[in-house]
């Protein structure tokens, strides 16, 4: 079977010198605790990001957007059941106590989905902002991340994430290059949705942060948050848009950018799920779990024939 | 004048595109590329089978052969690459090459399932039970092994 370890220090040891730890490994409880607790947010994030996009299906403008919607609300809801997978497999939860959980407001989700998408514009920077910050994400935990189980279905998600990423600058563009109206709807997206997908890497990581000692993370939140204003500031303002962050500076002997002083009120509110839409959000996704218990039921009463036919009683 | 492209010349530009989804396999292993033709007035017809008609990569996959073959000599540029879409032949997973076969359980732990049931895993070898007949993508089922527990997605027709 796994693998035990006789203290911590030696568990410690064992990841720093690269080492992966397996679901039937002996690993300490609290490193258990975190990496479910990481991994059930991922989950949560990309069941209630598909539920969104899923939203926008019928209201996607063009044939081949439409499809590419479509095939990302799989993706997403996909995305959320292999990581549901992999999560219940830790013994913490089951995939179902996982979800209720989420419906019931009890467990967290990623801040952006605690807002309201309301035009295409919204669309349009979530799939281009959001989207990338979530990427870079995932990406800095994918490179050194301590749980092979994670770190495998992580590589299959980014390599799919990155399909989205050029769909999102496919469209971006299509707007920037639009009527005036496009270029001021979008223009208003870009000042409600800079803030939320900034704040998605969170605040600065704290110096015994757990998840960078245990090889979750590989990367401290401001590095990556830099990483990311670096990208999309220039990127932006040579499309002719403007970056809301009156504090923005450039740098041009070195060419960077950071951000202004960031006011991480609105990030706390959407942790304690008092965010603009968590509220209609949770109980539109708990409505639609409510609704589908058929289906459910459906597959249940299925597995249980099967199961009695191979074992020849009728069920 | 410049002479007209060789459709081996094409084909090997058609191989440097990847799938949008699976970075390092290419479209050819993975069996869409149907035929090759190079006309007489030079420009080249690229024959291609979706893995299935709804597939959101097909107008990125056209536009990545267009980039990939106008580079050709022979070829003027993009705009005389033609790439058609077949609705038939039916793609299937026996058009998949070994060696993609081998290159998506390694890098990605995704099995390709040939004939029937049970699909091994591809990280232990042990028999997998089917999940879900649906993943992340149309094309593809999860299943879970049934020895070392791992979630393995299975490419399917």
């Amino acid at each position: 079977m796994g693998r035990t370890w006789e203290s911590m220090d030696a568990f410690e040891a064992f990841l720093d010198d690269g080492g992966i730890v397996e679901v039937d490994d002996d690993m300490p409880d609290a490193y258990r605790r975190a990496v479910f607790a990481f991994i059930e947010m991922h989950a949560n994030s990309e069941l209630m990001g598909g539920l969104t996009e899923r939203d926008w299906i019928p209201r996607t403008p063009g044939l081949r957007h439409k499809m590419a919607v479509l095939a990302k609300t799989q993706d997403e809801i996909g995305h959320g059941h292999l990581l549901y997978m992999v999560a219940a497999d830790m013994g913490c939860k089951t995939r179902r106590e996982m979800i209720e959980d989420l419906f019931a407001g009890k467990s967290k989700f990623h801040n952006v989905f605690h807002y309201r998408a309301k035009t295409w514009g919204d669309q349009v920077a979530i799939s281009f902002l959001v989207d990338a910050a979530a990427l870079t994400s995932q990406q800095a935990v994918f490179k050194n991340c301590s749980y092979g189980p994670y770190r495998r279905i992580l590589k299959r998600i980014i390599a799919e994430e990155g399909f989205h990423m050029r769909m999102g600058e496919e469209r971006m563009m299509l707007i920037a290059e639009g009527t005036e109206l496009q270029r001021t709807m979008f223009q208003q997206s870009l000042d409600d949705w800079w803030w939320p997908a900034l704040q998605l890497f969170g605040p600065d990581s704290k110096p015994g942060d757990q998840l960078l000692r245990w090889h979750i993370k590989s990367e401290r939140n401001e590095v990556l948050r830099a990483r990311w204003v670096q990208k999309f500031a220039p990127l932006l303002i040579s499309y002719g848009f403007t970056v809301p962050d009156p504090g923005l500076i450039h740098h041009p002997e070195t060419d960077t950018w950071t951000a202004g002083p960031i006011d991480w009120e609105p990030l706390r509110r959407t942790l304690a799920m008092g965010g603009p839409d968590s509220a209609r959000r949770i109980g539109d996704a708990a409505a639609n779990w409510a609704d589908t218990y058929w289906v459910r039921d459906a597959l249940d009463a299925a597995s249980d024939q099967a199961l009695n036919q191979a074992a020849g009683t009728p069920a | 004048m410049t002479s007209r492209a060789t459709p081996e010349a094409v084909r090997t530009a058609v191989a440097t595109v990847d799938d949008p989804e699976y970075p390092g396999i290419s479209i050819i292993d993975l069996g869409l590329l149907e035929d090759i033709d190079v006309q007489p007035d030079g420009d080249v017809v690229v024959r291609l089978v979706p893995t299935f008609s709804g597939c959101p990569a097909l107008a990125m996959i056209a536009d990545d052969i267009r980039h990939a073959v106008a580079s050709v000599d022979g070829v003027t540029g993009p705009q005389a690459v033609n790439v058609r879409w077949l609705s038939s032949p039916a793609w299937t997973v026996d058009r998949v090459t070994e060696n993609a076969r081998r290159a998506m359980a390694r890098e990605f732990t995704v099995a390709v399932r040939i004939g029937q049931d049970p699909v091994p895993c591809p990280r232990c070898g042990a028999d997998t039970t089917e999940d879900s007949m649906f993943g992340p993508s149309r094309c593809r089922a999860v299943h879970v092994c049934r020895s070392c527990t791992e979630v393995v997605e299975v490419m399917r027709a």
